[in-house]
């Protein structure tokens, strides 16, 4: 038997779904965001000494982005 | 393809005599990459520039020096002769440098009066309001003058303190101007700064300040007007020399390089040696260019390459034409090592379908493909066709991978049946048919695929991908390591990670029941652990787990698309419903704004997101496997005529 208290008490299991997906993206999207933001103005001074280190550069920006990748894979699971 | 250009090492000796046509004739070719000499202590010395190299670059500045003054930039001009280009150069270069610089000259002295205007009148602002003549500021035996600033109405404060002043005070600035006896001043200067009393600067300058306000106006319009004619002038002379000057910068700079040459190379009292690279088929071109030039007196002659040499051989693409625009992308990363694979062909087939999978839209595609079209057609620039060319390839691609997803600016073109009904697409009448259920996740596939409904199976599917595309990776690596260290290292460096995902697999499908045993797996994933340790160390034990981050890695295929997809049906929602909820011709104004502005932005993401982790997709997951780079670049001694033919 279920009583008044209980049910509302209780989640909806979609609410608790998307709540995960949100955490999912939205907590990788900060990592990435933190590591990025070292890189990035790291690799914007070494390319202002040296503009041939702009490919580099550019592939160390990006590498963070595998985190929040992840954390968007995890979400469409979840979803 | 697949291997960077065989390079032979040359050296040209010759007498001192003909080592202005030897040069010349080498220039002239643009096939030999010369090699700096250093001084080594071998009793050799470095040449000497030609006699005209110091007029030659003294007429190279002055050019550039005019060329910058007039904001000369390249241009699509037709070729000029260059034995015109000369015979003009010096006259009109002269007439050229004596009108710029009096222009120039005239313009910056106007440009400095106006800027004395500018202040002057910033000066006298705070005075505007008061009716007095300027020069009645100045030159007093006995009065003591204050102009300034101050909070309040100092009057009455000097009224107490002395009755023979005469004072001006505007209300609306707190300008304060204030005539007192001499012997007064010390008094009425302890008033003033009780009033926080800030002093101005008296312009030198006489009349009434309003009418000398009102007067710059008009002054400082005839300078302008001065300038612009000035502006005017310079552009006349610009459209009119602009040719001129490109093809004589061109000329100078092939004949600069030809005088300066001379310091590369090694010389002796009477002989001259030059060392270098020159493409492996194009040798006896060479030997023929240099012995017509010379007559045959001096003599090329091939070298064998050493060992240790391979590090400094020059490196120049072999790649055919479709694939060189990547050639561009290798270069971001690093030029390929003489003795190593040349990827550029392999990303010309990867790169573009990466890119294709992740944004996978025909209406995306088709305005891509036509920016990159019109920027190719109106950019005329060395550096920006490759990647236009890039861009082509990839929205080529991702016009068929669109098609096969049926999307068109986020909207499905096809229904979608799904278990709460069906959706009908954009197209009316285009039905999804389903192909055959997938083993993998259970989900049916369909055609065309719903991205957004078959996530599982695309992750799935996108991380076999990468799995295939770093083992490639690995099969290079050890194509690499063969032609390097032999087959044992090969083998125990790059072979052993294919054993062990070997054992891996054979471990899963025993666990999943599929084989009969999981043991087999273990023990070939053990061998392959062995190897690896013995190939590259115990710490090659750390990378382990990134065989499986990298082939997840791959899942960026599905998850930057799905991304992509879910900001272009977001703009579609607020604008459709915009339209049908609220109606009216202001909602539908708003409706086009909203979609027009939001695809816009998607489209630039759509240039920025897939082509990021595409990029990165080759750079760090495939190169990461077998790619070293840093070949130095192949550089030609020579210059490629733009504007001049001989």
């Amino acid at each position: 038997m279920v009583d008044a208290a209980t049910t509302a008490t209780m989640m909806d299991p979609a609410g608790l779904k998307a709540i995960g997906a949100g955490l999912a993206v939205g907590l990788t999207g900060l990592a990435s965001g933190i590591a990025e933001k070292d890189i990035g103005s790291a690799a914007i001074g070494a390319m202002a000494e040296n503009e041939s280190l702009f490919g580099k550069g550019l592939i160390l920006t990006v590498i963070p982005e595998t985190i929040v990748i992840f954390g968007l894979v995890v979400a469409l699971l979840i979803s | 393809m697949l291997k960077p250009k065989e390079m032979s090492r040359a050296i040209i000796v010759g007498h001192k005599e003909i080592m202005e046509e030897t040069i010349e004739a080498l220039h002239g070719t643009n096939l030999f990459h010369l090699e700096d000499y250093n001084e080594d202590g071998s009793g050799l010395k470095l040449g000497r520039p030609f006699e005209n190299a110091g007029e030659v670059s003294k007429k190279i500045v002055q050019l550039r020096s005019i060329s910058s003054f007039l904001g000369i930039s390249k241009s699509d001009a037709p070729k000029q002769k260059e034995s015109t280009v000369i015979s003009d150069l010096d006259s009109k270069l002269e007439k050229l440098d004596t009108e710029v610089t009096e222009k120039t000259e005239k313009r910056s002295e106007l440009e400095s009066k106006l800027k004395e205007l500018e202040t002057l009148k910033k000066d006298l602002a705070p005075f505007s309001a008061i009716p007095i003549d300027m020069e009645l500021y100045r030159n007093y035996e006995n009065i003591a003058v204050f102009a300034g600033t101050v909070k309040e109405d100092v009057g009455p404060a000097i009224s107490k303190v002395t009755s023979a002043y005469e004072m001006e005070y505007d209300h609306n600035s707190g300008t304060v101007v204030l005539f007192v006896k001499k012997e007064d001043e010390a008094k009425t200067s302890e008033v003033l700064s009780n009033f926080e009393y800030r002093e101005l600067r008296i312009p030198e300058i006489s009349g009434k300040p309003q009418t000398l306000i009102a007067g710059f106006a008009s002054e400082e319009a005839n300078i302008q007007k001065q300038i612009d004619a000035l502006e005017t002038d310079m552009q006349a002379i610009k459209d009119k020399y602009s040719e001129f000057i490109l093809a004589s910068d061109e000329v100078l700079s092939i004949k600069a390089e030809k005088a300066e040459a001379p310091v590369k190379i090694a010389t002796s009292e009477h002989t001259f040696i030059v060392d270098g690279w020159v493409p492996a088929d194009s040798v006896s071109k060479l030997e023929n260019i240099v012995n017509t030039a010379t007559n045959g007196r001096a003599y090329v002659s091939v070298q064998e390459i050493e060992k240790k040499d391979t590090d400094i051989i020059p490196i120049e693409y072999d790649n055919p034409k479709v694939t060189r625009p990547f050639q561009e992308i290798m270069d971001l990363y690093a030029r390929p090592k003489y003795k190593e694979i040349d990827p550029t062909a392999l990303i010309f087939l990867s790169f573009p379908l990466f890119y294709g999978m992740i944004l996978g839209d025909i209406g995306y595609a088709l305005i891509l493909l036509t920016l990159a079209v019109a920027i190719k057609k109106m950019v005329n620039s060395d550096a920006v066709k490759p990647l236009m060319n890039v861009l082509i390839y990839c929205q080529i691609s991702t016009l068929i991978f669109g098609i096969l997803y049926a999307e068109f600016l986020g909207f499905p073109l096809a229904s979608l049946h799904t278990d709460h009904g069906s959706i009908p697409g954009l197209i009316a009448g285009f039905e999804t048919i389903t192909l055959f259920t997938t083993p993998i996740a259970g989900e049916p596939i369909t055609y065309p695929i719903h991205r957004t409904h078959l996530v599982m199976t695309m992750i799935i599917a996108t991380a076999l991908i990468g799995l295939l595309h770093i083992n490639f990776g690995y099969i290079l690596g050890f194509i690499n390591e063969k032609r390097n260290h032999g087959f044992t290292a090969a083998m125990l460096e790059k072979g052993s990670w294919i054993v062990v995902e070997l054992g891996i697999a054979l471990a899963v499908l025993g666990y999943t029941g599929i084989a009969p045993t999981q043991v087999i797996g273990i023990i070939v994933f053990l061998i392959g652990l062995v190897m690896l340790i013995k190939g590259e160390g115990a710490i090659a034990v750390i990378e382990l787990p990134a065989l499986l981050s990298n082939a997840l890695s791959y899942t960026r295929l599905i998850a930057v698309g799905l991304s992509s997809i879910y900001i272009a049906s977001t703009v579609n929602l607020i604008a459709f419903d915009m339209i049908w909820s609220q109606g009216g011709i202001v909602a539908a104004i708003g409706a086009i704004l909203v979609f027009i502005f939001g695809h816009a932005l998607n489209t630039v993401l759509s240039i920025i997101a897939p082509g990021l982790h595409a990029l990165r997709l080759q750079y760090v997951e495939f190169f990461g496997k077998f790619y070293e780079g840093g070949g130095r670049k192949y550089n030609p001694f020579g210059y490629i005529r733009k504007y001049t033919e001989e």
